[in-house]
């Protein structure tokens, strides 16, 4: 599953590590959710935002045709 | 030891349980099926190895009833369900009962005493059964 997280938190000057202490979860989750690996609970995606300061949807929404561009180019 | 906050790796000790379970059940199922082909029946009950098979396998059920009240159509009433075990229950036990109080060698108490102990072993998981049911509509009700 695509996001933005990456973007987002460099767009706040904080590093995995840094993002990953202010939710309350490792940097190996943050890792993981940035490439779209691990799927996360909606309390922890909120988390996310309010640790960037952005909405839900700024950092997790994916148009549904973008989708599946994405599966049928896999 | 720190206590893991992390969903994911929540999620993965969860798992990894799953295996050790899975793992330990097949043991218990080896040793008690090694009694049983060597022994036979009687040895293999008395192993104290049966007592916490049976007491997970029962566990279990229970728990997954849980599952199965969500799991099944809603359109059917609990209360019919209720009295239709009961019966059900109610006619094993009798016939189980007489049953067992006609064969030689046992009396009429024994069969009362079994009939008994069919009965109350029966009706705790069609209570429990109703009771979730019953759970489960109140709180579809509440929407």
């Amino acid at each position: 599953m695509n996001n933005h997280v990456k973007i987002a938190r460099v767009q706040v000057d904080l590093t995995q590590k840094q993002l990953a202490d202010k939710v309350g979860v490792t940097r190996q989750t943050i890792s993981l959710i940035e490439k779209g690996n691990y799927n996360p609970s909606l309390k922890l995606c909120l988390e996310i935002c309010y640790a960037v300061n952005k909405t839900l949807d700024e950092v997790f929404w994916i148009e549904r045709e973008s989708g599946h561009h994405e599966k049928n180019k896999r | 030891m720190k206590k893991i906050k992390d969903e994911r790796l929540i999620l993965q000790n969860l798992k990894n349980i799953r295996i050790a379970y899975i793992i330990q059940t097949l043991g218990i199922l080896g040793i008690l099926g090694y009694d049983l082909v060597t022994k036979g029946l009687d040895v293999m009950t008395e192993n104290p190895l049966w007592i916490v098979f049976m007491v997970t396998v029962v566990v279990s059920a229970f728990l997954s009833m849980n599952v199965s009240v969500d799991h099944e159509n809603q359109e059917k009433s609990s209360k019919n369900g209720l009295v239709l075990s009961l019966l059900i229950i109610i006619f094993i036990s009798i016939v189980v009962g007489t049953l067992t109080s006609l064969s030689e060698g046992y009396s009429i108490i024994n069969g009362v005493i079994i009939g008994g102990v069919l009965l109350i072993c029966g009706l705790l998981p069609v209570t429990y059964v109703y009771y979730l049911r019953t759970k489960q509509q109140s709180e579809n009700a509440d929407e």
